[in-house]
This record gives C-alpha cells, structure tokens and sequence, in this order.
C-alpha cells in the first residue's frame, strides 16, 4: 500500500470522526447512522442561514462589514476547531487502533492537519456566502470585495487551525506527559472561552464605530485578529488607509508565522505526543505529594469547616457537592462542555468595563444579576450528563428514598463554582471602573431569581449529577424549551428592574421579588423532597 | 514463513522505564513459527507493556525486539504489516459502524475492497455476527462481546504471521470463547505464531504449548505447561501461578480480611 492510499484512508476516517464526533457512548441503541456527507450538507445550509444576519450591515463601510464577518468567522469555526482538535490531535485510544498498524505518525498528523483546515474552509466559506454578495452589492461595497474576502477568509481559516494545533504542540514541547492529559483539556477550555469572549466583544466594540475613526478603545479593537482580516478587506476593496494596509500585514504576517510554527518548526514532536500519551504508568508522588494526599484534599477541607459545612449538613447533599465540584474541575468531557458554554454570561461584566457611563452600564448590570440565574440553571443541565452517567445507578442502589439531596448538592456546587464568582466579578467591575457601589443593587433581582431558578430542576429530581448520557432527543428538546422559557423571563426581569429602578421603586420591587422567591423556594424544596426516582427510559 | 525452530518473535534484553519506575526488564526471549505461548504474570507485571513495545505502540527504553526477523525500531512498517494485535482496551472509533470500521482497517494494510468484504464476511460467520448490525449501527452502541468480536476480526483481517493477545477472550460468551479457542489453534497450526496473555490460566494450560511468566518485568519461569507443573509439582498451572508469584500470600491475606470484616 503506498502513502497515497494511507493518506486517502486516514483522511476518510478522521473527517468521519470530525462530523460524527469523538464517541458514541450513550446513544441510543436505535440511533440511525447519518452519512457524513447529509451532516455536512446540515451544517453547511446553518452556517450559510446564520450569515444571513449580515445583510443588516448593508450600509457600513467595509471595515465594519468584514470586521463583523470575520468575528463570527472567527467564532464559529476556531470554536469547531478547537473542541474537536484535542480528540482529533490527541484521542489516547488511539495508539491501540492505531499506532500498530502499518500506518507513519507524520501520515497521522498531516491528514488530521487536511481534515481540520479543509472543514474550516468549508465553515467559513458558507457563512460568508452572505457577506461576499453584500460586500459587493452594498452602497459602500466593492467588485473587489468577494475576492479580497475569500482570501482574508482563507488566511483565517489557515490562522484558525494553525493557533489550535500550536497550542497543543507548545503544551507538549514545554511539558511532560505527566501533565499532558490535564494540560490539553485546559487549553481547550481556554481557547474556546478566548474564541467565545473574542468574537462577542468585537461586534460590541463595533457598536460604537461608523467610520475608521476608531478613537474608542481602538487598540483593543487591533490586538483582536478578526480585525486583522478585516484590515486585509479594507486594504484591497475599502479605503486603503495605512492604518488597514498595516492590519493587512499583520494578519498575512501572523497567518505564515503560526503556520511555520505548527507544521514546520514543531510537526516533529507529534509522534513523541502520541507516544508520550501511552505512557500510562504515574511517576511517583514527590513527598510534598504524598503529605498533601495524606492531609487530604483542600476542598474537603473546606467542606469540613463552616460556612460550608453548615450549609452542607447532609451527607449525601455533601457528597453530591463534592462529586459535581470534582467534575467541574477534573473530568476532560465534562470541562470542554461546560466551560466553553458558559463563556457567553462573562460578557456582561467585560461589558461593564468597556462601557463608561451612561445607560449601557445599567442594563450590563441588570444582565449580569440575570445571567447568574440564567448560568446556574445552565450549568445544573450540562452537570446533569456525562459519558459516566451509567456509573449513577450507584445513587439509585443506595439508601436514599430520592433524588432532592443529590440534586440539591449539585445545585449548591453550581452556586459555589459559578454564581458567587461571577456576582464578585461583576461587583468588582463596577467598584473599579465606575465607582458608584449605589448600582450594584441592580444585581439583587438576578441574585434573588437565581436559587428560584436553580430549584426548578431540581423539584422533580431531574438535576441528579452526571445521570444522564450525552444524547439529544425529546429530553434535549424540553431542556432547551425549558431554558429558553427561563431566558425570556430572566429578559423581562432585566427590563422591570431597570424601569424601576429609574422610576425609583426598586426597594418595593425587590421587596416583592424576595417575598415571592421564597414562597417559590419552599413549594420547590418541598416538592423535590417528595419526588422519587425518575423512570430510566 | 520460516521453519518450525525458526525464532519468529525475538526481544533481547528488552527494558521499558517510565520515569524511575522499571516496567519492563531486560526481557529475553524468543518464539518460533507456529507456536502458542501464554504469557503470564499478576497485575502490573509487564505484560501489556511489553506486548505494546513488540506491536510498535511503545518504544523501549533500551534492547531490541524483532518479529519476523524485521527490527521493531528501525523497520516499524514492514513489522507491522506482519503483526495483528488485539489489545486489552478493545478500543475502536465508536463513531463508525463495524463494517466502516473493518473497511478502514482492511484498507490500512492495502487489502482491495473485493477481498476485504470477503474475508469480513467470513469473519462474520465465523463470529455469527449480523451484517445488518455491522452496517447499520456505530461501534459504540455494540455490546462488549460484539465489539470483541470486531476488535479480534481487525487483528486477523489481513493474515499476519504473529498475532498477540492481551485478555482476548474479555467480553466473549461461553459459546464464542469455544469457538475463538479452536480457531488460534487452527491458526497455530497453519504456522501463526501466537502470543497470548491472559489471567484466566485454565484456558492457557489447555491451549498454549509453551508459557512464559514474568513478573515486576522480569522472566520468571519459561518452557512447557505441563512440565513445569511437573517439575514444581505444583498440581495445575494455577498452583505454579500462585507460587510464583506471591498468589498464597494474597489467599492468606484475604482469609483473614473476610474473619476480620465480614465474620
């Protein structure tokens, strides 16, 4: 068999396992297999309908179309990239299918390499299939638009797949095995969390520009890459300021050096990385080490003193805390699903420091005060499942009459990992960049919403952590419905609560909130006490 | 295919370090054509190391291993063309269907696709698998046996001349272990050599001709079932097993556990 044929194979397999993903524990047995190429055609037809919203820039100047295109470009696929690439780069099953088969390592990482640029292209290509007609078509727009365009989207494409695969040779390059594993899903973690924050900021950062006159934070706006690309646009089909010829440079400049990068300079140290990740056996703990595990783990030590021991009284409710926190920090599938989907709620206060003054700061707040109920209820769904999830039968083969102390230990992880933070966060932002503790108390209606809505899962013992497989299907179905029921009447609460505020009854309204939440809470509390197990289906 | 006296797999002082921690040390020994050799040894022996190292999935530290006379080390391909492999993880891509997965396997040691879905076919009745399973349902929603069934019917496709096993029979019902016992002996027969690592030691004493025990990465004891256990007079391979290797110790221990907590 010649390298060709290898080639060719390998590339059929990892674009099957690209579109089809890592695994397929937990499916349901019936579950229909789709061709690869139905898959594609789906994604593509959603990519090319979400850069449809385009078309509301029809008449902003090159810089802003692109700028936005290229956000969202950015967005979509380094997103796709980046959760798929850890498995794709790095799947440590894969020496045992593998790497015993007449099969070159450097053949492994170049057709992985193909896979993830071409998809990218495709991702990117149907997205922009909207914004090529408008840049040409538009009041502003240029002949020259679609192929400066295509070529900027190409270069990020490339910038794309080249940061992620830089990222995880750098990790191996400067780090042992012992960490690789954990180091990997981190990164992970953080390039979606970058690409997420990156993406969103701009489009908001943009809100505030018409023209190149980019007074206003610009130098955030230029470390950011979209606009690189954007400068790329402007340079060849927009206004050819030095200012655009310069991002154009920097991004032809930034695309060629991460590519040199990852599959030039360190495209060696692959076959070492898959090597390294078959090395399973642990090296001995240090005796720092070993005196830490014997003193056990700080977070038991903290669950061992108050506050949290008062409030984790209960020993189930104690264990299902510590079992949810463990995941949330330790578990590869549980972090590249939660982090990563919860990203989006930190631009409210990323929005409080980029705005000064002025009404933008009210209602940032009063999001940021939704947002933490909003999140808690999120990370409550996403907690509830796990490729382990056959490993809960444990729960139901224990002493316990149901569920409400496992669902309401998850629901307290959830608050401890998640809301508190973000509340400090959002509390610092303002005490830092505004210096009026006064609208802090704008955060108190999503701080009272947030354990009403943490306990609507819970009520029916549907909140047990890690209990469910990672399918879609109707249960999928109402969980989204569910939450997007949660979603708009967090919105009208935002909506109320600044109306109010500016009318100056916000003391009446959080009043009655409280009031409410707490008669909310105990039918909930109650409820959840009296639910049993739930039914397997 | 060489003679019968032929070594067909040869490892020479191989040694295989993590860290400071010996896995695999300085393990010599050879196989001829058409052997069955168990190989033994409690938890943590070495055993799936040293069977990673000879399929090319683990570099050793220092020594040699070759298969077929080709060098592991500086010959990779060429020996893994000749080696099929079933590994203790039974990991295959879950997210292809058995018979993708076969395909993209047959296609990986050049097999043509006319030959490949022949000899899958043959593997299926062998195995009395569904094809419509094997079509119609990715590898993750299979049971344990059938994905065995598939992870062994990989490891065989492309007729290599050594086949190694590590815990080959995990999973398998009574009736497909019978089967699967008959046909390594057939294999055997028709000149594969087959190495064959497993704790279930009744099966080992009826099917191999030879077995090799290690244990902390060293070779412990090495010739014929039964006339090691004739020389130690241990009574079965299981006895032999225990000696060696600290087994009475551990009975002991857990007769006393179980009058301390569960009286």
């Amino acid at each position: 068999m010649n390298a060709a044929d290898t080639n060719r194979v390998l590339h059929r397999l990892f674009l099957t396992l690209f579109f089809r993903g890592r695994s397929s524990r937990g499916l349901k047995k019936q579950t229909p297999v789709v061709s690869i190429a139905t898959k594609l055609r789906v994604i593509l037809i959603l990519y090319a309908a979400l850069g449809l919203s385009v078309a509301v820039l029809w008449r902003q100047s090159i810089f802003v179309l692109s700028s936005y295109l290229h956000a969202l470009t950015f967005m979509f696929v380094g997103m796709s990239i980046a959760t798929s690439a850890g498995e794709m780069l790095f799947n440590d099953e894969e020496a045992d299918i593998l790497l015993h088969r007449p099969v070159p390592e450097r053949a492994l990482l170049w057709t992985k390499v193909s896979v993830l640029l071409r998809v990218s292209l495709w991702l990117a290509v149907a997205f922009n299939l909207t914004g090529f007609v408008v840049g040409t078509i538009s009041p502003q727009g240029s002949v020259w638009f679609p192929v400066a365009h295509a070529a900027s989207t190409s270069l990020e494409a490339l910038f794309c797949a080249g940061m992620t695969v830089l990222a995880y040779e750098l990790c191996l390059r400067w780090l042992g095995r012992e960490r690789l594993e954990g180091l990997l899903t981190t990164v992970q973690v953080i390039l979606s969390v970058s690409i997420v924050l990156g993406s969103q900021i701009l489009p908001r950062l943009m809100s505030n520009l018409t023209q190149m006159h980019l007074d206003l934070h610009g130098w955030l706006l230029y470390v950011l890459p979209p606009a690189w690309f954007a400068g790329f646009d402007d340079a060849w089909a927009g206004t050819h300021t030095t200012l655009s010829l310069a991002l154009a440079a920097v991004s032809v400049v930034a695309t060629g050096v991460v590519m040199w990068l990852a599959f030039g300079v360190l495209a060696d140290d692959y076959g070492t990385g898959l090597q390294l990740m078959n090395e399973a056996a642990p090296r001995p703990r240090s005796l720092a080490g070993r005196a830490r595990l014997a003193g056990g783990r700080t977070l038991d030590k903290l669950v061992a003193l108050p506050p949290l021991s008062w409030w984790l009284r209960d020993p189930v409710e104690r264990a299902s805390f510590l079992l949810s926190l463990a995941y949330l920090t330790r578990d590869r599938d549980c972090k590249l699903r939660v982090y990563p989907g919860l990203a989006p709620y930190l631009i409210a206060p990323a929005g409080i420091f980029l705005h000064r003054g002025g009404v933008d700061v009210t209602y940032f707040l009063a999001f940021a005060g939704s947002f933490l109920a909003q999140g808690t209820m999120l990370l409550l769904h996403m907690l509830r499942v796990s490729q382990d999830w056959a490993a809960t039968d444990v729960f139901r083969l224990a002493p316990i009459a149901g569920p409400a102390p496992l669902c309401n230990g998850a629901r307290k992880a959830t608050l401890v990992l998640f809301a508190v933070p973000l509340a400090v966060v959002a509390a610092v932002a303002v005490w830092l960049d505004h210096g009026d503790p006064g609208r802090l108390v704008l955060l108190l209606p999503g701080v009272i919403a947030m354990p009403v809505i943490s306990w609507i899962p819970c009520r029916k013992g549907l909140a047990v952590p890690l209990s469910s497989p990672p399918t879609g299907g109707p249960r999928a179905a109402r969980s989204g419905l569910s939450y997007m029921g949660i979603m708009l009447g967090t919105l009208v609460l935002v909506f109320a609560s600044v109306m109010v505020w500016q009318a100056g009854w916000l003391g009446w309204f959080l009043a009655v909130e409280l009031v409410v939440a707490v008669i909310l809470v105990m039918l909930m509390r109650w409820q959840a006490q009296a639910a049993r197990w739930p039914v397997i289906d | 295919m060489g003679s019968q006296s032929d070594p067909v797999i040869v490892l020479d002082r191989l040694t295989k370090r993590f860290g400071s921690q010996v896995a695999v040390d300085a393990l010599s020994f050879s196989v001829p054509s058409g052997q069955i050799v168990g190989f033994l040894g409690p938890n943590g022996a070495g055993k799936t190391t040293t069977l990673r190292m000879l399929t090319g999935i683990l570099q050793p530290t220092t020594g040699t291993a070759r298969v077929c006379g080709l060098d592991l080390q500086s010959d990779a391909l060429e020996s893994k063309r000749r080696i099929g492999f079933v590994p203790e993880s039974g990991a295959v891509f879950e997210s292809l269907t058995g018979l993708e997965y076969l395909e993209m396997v047959a296609a990986l040691y050049g097999i043509p696709a006319k030959a490949a879905r022949e000899r899958i076919e043959q593997f299926i009745a062998f195995f009395d698998l569904s094809f419509d399973t094997l079509v119609s349902k990715l590898l993750g929603a299979y049971s344990k046996g059938m994905r065995r069934k598939v992870v062994i019917t990989a490891a065989l496709l492309h007729n290599p001349a050594v086949v190694l096993f590590d815990e080959p029979l995990d999973g398998l019902d009574a009736n497909a272990a019978v089967g699967f016992k008959t046909l390594i002996q057939t294999l055997a027969r028709e000149g594969k050599t087959i190495l064959y690592s497993s704790h279930i030691l009744d099966v080992v004493e009826r099917v191999c001709d030879r077995v090799i025990i290690i244990d902390k990465g060293r070779l412990l004891l090495d010739g014929a079932p039964e006339e090691l256990v004739a020389t130690h007079q241990a009574g079965t391979l299981e006895n032999l097993f225990t000696q060696l290797t600290g087994g009475a110790e551990l009975q002991r221990r857990a007769e006393d556990f179980a009058k301390t907590f569960l009286p």
